[in-house]
């Protein structure tokens, strides 16, 4: 199957650096999580790996070829950049015909992604008629199209309503569980938590993170117990016996940092105190990658680097 | 990747956006009604050239042949429509090639059959007026009519590519054809001979007295229009799309 390898990958708007010598892959079986603030260079990477833009140094190869030489790219890359580029007086169905002619793939094939897509009941109507989430839906038919081992999605959860949000979910799933290499860039973070196997972090154009999802929130986070009791004072007078330091919430639920569920069960077990919840606090990947953006951030303010 | 199947998409996105056959329509609806209307108005000119009299719709004719060539490129610069395009089809020269044969082809097509018809239609005024212009010359004039809107058209799609703006393409090249043309195109020199509306013109008339001729004048056309195409050509290999 095809990986996407991005090799020292520079690219300069006039002064501005976009992307910033970017090295990492991306491997096929599991959904890979573009994270980083607007303007960290996620789309411009796509653009690059897309040839649509040209790189100021560095390489961004599919399976070993740059884009640009691929024969058919559509049956072997799929991408959604904006989904506003389907031309507002086309019908959602034209605008795929349009691509699909490009490869000869068959009109049959159009309809699938449709149906697939839920667009099935406005495939006729006009583009410009679509909501947001209806655009974005198109643009992921148009990327589906031609049955790509790679699928590239910038945003792809931009505008989509509720019911939207769960079948994307699904199918990034479905895609990487049938060995395809997908890419899905977001700014997000609970939703990226929601369907991510690995995060490839961008920060200003450098790369600040590759690592597999669960390792890269349980670095920068330390662990926490989170207990509720009938008898506060007991609950205290207990922990700090045993060197514990727990903060109490406004509504009423405690957080022990840098604690094991077993042990605080255990010790309010034998001293007696009720315990009406208790539960690990695992951190979240938002507060990992805040964590994350506040040490670059302190780390860049620092002169060494003119 | 083969030529045929990007041709085949670039014409299903002329076809299926429907100013783009709503100009060409117009090419015609203009062309014939302006040649119609001029054959029935007075032929007292001291000028009076009975083929270019009926073929004057040209005129009118070639906003819409510019309009649908600028339109048929703009289309990809909203929204980065051109970037969807170049995913599915990154031979930026292939493409282009493409494009711009999905243009010329049908502005052809509608040329050669509005041109007969309107000089049909404005003979019908001219009556005897007209009754000197030998079978050469109208099937010269018809032929050159058809040339020159197709590669006004083309000019216009090589424009919009470096512009990559519809609009911006219009606005200079309407103001160009309407002022340049007409008002400082009477009182200057040679030179404005050599300007592409009015060196393609020259076939649409029955005498000509100038350095061109119809054929030469019309390759004057053809130099521009390969001038503006080569230009957005390159922009299209060299710029970030």
């Amino acid at each position: 199957m095809t990986s996407i390898d991005v090799q020292e990958l520079t690219k300069e708007y006039g002064t501005r650096r976009a992307v910033d010598h970017l090295t990492f892959r991306v491997l096929p079986g599991r959904v890979t999580g573009f994270l980083g603030p607007n303007g960290a260079g996620k789309s411009t990477t796509m653009r690059l790996v897309l040839g649509l833009d040209h790189p100021t140094s560095g390489t961004a190869t599919l399976g070993g070829s740059a884009y640009a030489t691929l024969t058919e790219p559509l049956r072997r890359v799929g991408a959604l950049l904006d989904a506003h580029a389907a031309h507002g007086s086309r019908s959602g169905r034209d605008h795929l015909r349009v691509l699909a002619a490009s490869h000869r793939i068959a009109d049959s094939r159009v309809d699938a992604v449709l149906e697939e897509t839920g667009l099935g009941p406005v495939a006729r109507h006009r583009v410009r008629t679509y909501s947001l989430g209806m655009r974005q839906r198109l643009g992921i038919a148009a990327a589906l199209l031609g049955d790509p081992e790679v699928i590239m999605l910038d945003e792809p959860s931009n505008g989509l309503d509720p019911e939207g949000i769960v079948w994307i979910r699904t199918l990034l799933r479905r895609l990487a569980d049938e060995g395809r290499t997908v890419l899905v860039s977001s700014h997000l973070m609970n939703e990226t938590a929601s369907f991510a196997d690995h995060l490839v972090v961008l920060g200003r154009g450098r790369l600040l993170a590759d690592t597999p999802m669960r390792e890269f929130i349980d670095a920068r986070v330390r662990p926490a117990v989170r207990v509720r009791t009938s008898d506060p004072a007991a609950l205290r007078r207990v922990l700090s016996d045993h060197g514990h330091e727990a903060a109490q919430h406004p509504d009423g639920h405690w957080t022990v940092p840098d604690a094991r569920v077993d042990d605080i069960g255990r010790l309010a077990s034998a001293a007696g105190v009720p315990i009406l919840e208790l539960a690990a606090d695992e951190g979240t990947l938002e507060q990992a990658y805040l964590n994350l953006t506040a040490a670059e951030t302190e780390f860049a303010a620092q002169p060494q680097e003119a | 990747m083969q030529f045929a199947p990007v041709l085949h998409s670039e014409w299903l996105k002329i076809r299926t956006v429907r100013a783009l056959p709503g100009a060409l329509l117009a090419l015609f609806a203009a062309t014939t009604a302006f040649s119609a209307i001029a054959g029935i108005s007075g032929t007292s000119d001291p000028e009076f050239d009975p083929l270019f009299t009926a073929l004057s719709g040209a005129a009118p004719g070639q906003i819409a042949a510019i309009s649908f060539g600028a339109m048929a490129v703009s289309a990809e610069y909203h929204n980065g429509a051109v970037r969807l395009s170049l995913a599915a089809v990154p031979r930026r020269g292939r493409w282009f090639a493409a494009k711009a044969t999905a243009i010329a082809v049908p502005t052809l097509a509608v040329s050669l059959l509005t041109a007969p018809v309107a000089l049909l239609g404005a003979r019908a005024g001219l009556g005897p007026a007209a009754s000197g212009l030998s079978p050469a010359e109208q099937v010269r004039g018809v032929m050159g009519c058809g040339l020159y809107l197709t590669l006004m058209a083309l000019f216009a799609a090589g424009l919009a590519t470096v512009l990559r703006s519809g609009v911006a393409t219009l606005s200079v090249l309407i103001p160009f054809i309407l002022v340049v043309s007409f008002v400082i195109g009477d009182a200057a020199g040679p030179v404005v001979d050599f300007l592409p509306d009015r060196a393609g013109q020259i076939v649409l008339h029955e005498t000509y007295d100038g350095t061109l001729g119809p054929w030469s004048g019309l390759a004057v056309t053809a130099l521009w229009t390969a001038a503006a195409l080569l230009a957005g050509a390159w922009s299209l290999r060299r710029r970030d799309a």
